[in-house]
């Protein structure tokens, strides 16, 4: 029998991620323990788990290295990855913004040339093309995007938002919601055929975890 | 300046012995394949007008092709398909062909956005295609076709799924969905996003059985018991048509013998502008992409100028040798049976004899480097070459077995024996 391969995103989101495979009975004990180890099995189960970059889970899974994957939405949208995605892991959970200055919120439409500054340019520009359908200016930049309006260096940003603390202390606003986000469960095209019954297994049995979760939490 | 001299584009590659054999022998099968299948096969250029392919934008968009131009300033492209040039040709110099007319081809095929994981910008796609019939038989002998071309290249455990186009209009049809949600469900559905499908489904006014079908629609796949469970639930005639269709045609290849190969996949919904009626795709281990796909397109053709139903499928060779090394198949590698070297004495006849042992269809060196026999032997161990030939003269022959070190003199008529 081949080993499910499974890659998970490092950090918050993966941590997350391992409490949910163990939650469905999958040996996790190796990767809490070690930190230099890259691939770690669960020999009974057949499951090899692997931590890599967040933003190189759908890579992994598209080209099949690995068959299924936990990705941010945010991360999938960005990389536009030919993949199937199954399951909203219902964490994680936060909102794709267009933002910019308060005093510009309702004037913002009117700008002839939009420059738009945000980690994840592909979205931005999905999002003016084809949602707005207009032609943008696309900044990128690798992190602390609200500085940008706040220096000229663009009008708009699109970028993650959490609680809207860090817009509000530097007088920016919401102008629009372009996706929520949350983590995701996403596998491999052809794994989902070829290794389609113990993929469903782990599919059904995290669905009833969460299902679980989320109904206690009310 | 000239620094890109030593390098390859992004995306292409060179492709050298041990791969080269196996390519080449894998071609080779398909072709002999085809040709007994009855399907004999066309080259078309590689350099084709862009004209000739904004007639399917959706599966070949203008990004994904490269594109230059002619002397007289027109925008020419390097094929990124094969279906598309078979298409013309039968429109055009074939458009008063008997049909059915069988057609294959084998040859390279260009694309920007391939992404990688054995997806190259440069790949060689085989296929066939079968013109002029509209009967699910004829659907069924492309697909059984399609299962042995994937077992030609050594590969046994694969899947292929059908689906067909028809189903997921009707069903869009009967949940009175516009063609922009249309467009936008299929993206959702081809990627089962169950997510983005409770989305739309739930802030629109279908009734309630179609709601739990479009969103199930992803997992409608398995065998023939599929069909049965959702024709149960559907009244509207295109979906029942699709669904007739799929079961006459799973029952021809029963007969076939191809049940083990083949499942029903309803939630299957790419190229929903290019093909017809039913569209496959097969899968192995080893490589996360579709290693072959096709399906039915009778409205291609039409676009150059010729009313003509088709079918067919095309398999990525590149995609199929990466299963096989994936898979640790063991295949042919290029080898040399031995070497002959020679004194000047020798010579016609150190010619005669290699000539001969080619002809018995032994793959045979000469030594041309005149180094003497230690550097010759010393060459063909590196080689991994077992035995070389020395023609010393006319009558004197050594054989040196290099594994033992055993030099056997022979005449000419018993090495030849």
């Amino acid at each position: 029998m081949n080993y499910i391969n499974i890659a998970l995103p490092k950090g918050r989101l993966g941590d997350k991620a391992v409490e949910l495979f163990e939650a469905i009975g999958i040996d996790c004990e190796e990767i809490k323990n070690s930190s230099r180890k890259l691939i770690f099995t669960d020999e009974k189960n057949m499951i090899r788990l692997f931590l890599v970059k967040p933003t190189d889970v759908p890579t992994y899974v598209e080209y099949g290295a690995a068959d299924i994957g936990i990705a941010g939405r945010d991360t999938l949208l960005e990389e536009g990855r030919n993949l199937y995605e199954i399951l909203n892991l219902r964490y994680g959970n936060c909102k794709m913004v267009l933002a910019g200055p308060a005093e510009l919120k309702d004037k913002f439409d009117k700008l002839a040339n939009k420059r738009v500054a945000t980690k994840y340019p592909r979205i931005a520009r999905e999002y003016f093309e084809h949602r707005r359908k207009e032609s943008v200016e696309i900044i990128k930049l690798n992190g602390s995007v609200e500085l940008a309006p706040l220096v000229g260096l663009s009008e708009l940003i699109v970028d993650l938002v959490e609680s809207g603390r860090t817009l509000k202390e530097n007088n920016l606003v919401i102008y629009d919601v372009i996706e929520d986000i949350s983590a995701r469960l996403v596998v491999n095209r052809a794994s989902m055929k070829m290794k389609s019954e113990r993929i469903q297994w782990i599919i059904d049995e995290l669905r009833k975890n969460i299902d679980m979760q989320i109904g206690s939490q009310y | 300046m000239p620094k890109w001299k030593i390098y390859t584009p992004d995306g292409v590659q060179d492709i050298l012995f041990d791969e080269c054999y196996i390519k080449k022998n894998i071609e080779a099968e398909l072709r002999e394949l085809f040709r007994r299948c009855g399907y004999f096969e066309i080259e078309t250029p590689i350099l084709e007008f862009f004209d000739t392919f904004t007639v399917d934008e959706e599966s070949t968009p203008q990004e994904s092709m490269f594109k230059f131009f002619d002397q007289q300033g027109r925008i020419l492209v390097l094929r990124p398909d094969l279906t598309i040039p078979v298409a013309r040709v039968a429109a055009s110099k074939l458009k008063d062909a008997q049909y059915p007319l069988r057609i294959s081809y084998i040859g390279n095929t260009f694309r920007y956005n391939e992404s990688g994981g054995g997806r190259q910008k440069e790949f060689t796609q085989a296929g066939i295609e079968l013109l002029g019939e509209v009967t699910p038989e004829s659907d069924a002998e492309v697909i059984s076709i399609a299962v042995n071309a994937v077992k030609t290249c050594g590969l046994n455990d694969f899947q292929i799924d059908i689906g067909h186009v028809g189903f997921f209009k009707g069903l869009m049809e009967e949940a009175g969905l516009c063609e922009q949600d249309m467009a936008q469900m299929r993206i959702l559905i081809e990627r089962k996003d169950f997510i983005g499908i409770e989305e739309i489904i739930s802030k629109r006014d279908i009734s309630s059985h179609i709601k739990k079908l479009i969103f199930n629609m992803p997992r409608l796949s398995g065998g023939i018991d599929v069909i049965d469970r959702v024709r149960k639930i559907l009244k509207g005639p295109k979906t029942l048509e699709a669904l007739d269709y799929l079961e006459e045609l799973l029952k021809i290849l029963e007969d076939y013998g191809l049940n083990d190969y083949v499942s029903i996949d309803l939630g299957m919904v790419q190229s929903l502008n290019y093909y017809t009626g039913i569209i496959f795709r097969g899968f192995t281990h080893g490589v996360g992409f579709p290693i072959l796909s096709g399906g039915r397109y009778d409205n291609l053709i039409e676009k150059f100028g010729l009313r003509l139903p088709a079918t067919g499928f095309s398999l990525g060779v590149n995609l199929v040798m990466n299963a096989l090394e994936r898979q640790q198949k063991c295949m042919d590698k290029p080898h040399v049976d031995s070497l002959i070297y020679y004194e000047k004495e020798g010579r016609k006849v150190a010619f005669e004899i290699c000539r001969q042992l080619r002809a018995q269809g032994l793959v045979i060196q000469m030594d041309i480097t005149m180094a003497g026999k230690e550097r010759v032997k010393a060459y063909a161990r590196s080689m991994g070459i077992g035995g070389i030939i020395g023609v010393l003269d006319e009558d004197l022959i050594e054989i040196h077995n290099l594994e033992t070190n055993e030099i056997k003199r022979v005449s000419r008529s018993e090495l030849l024996k």
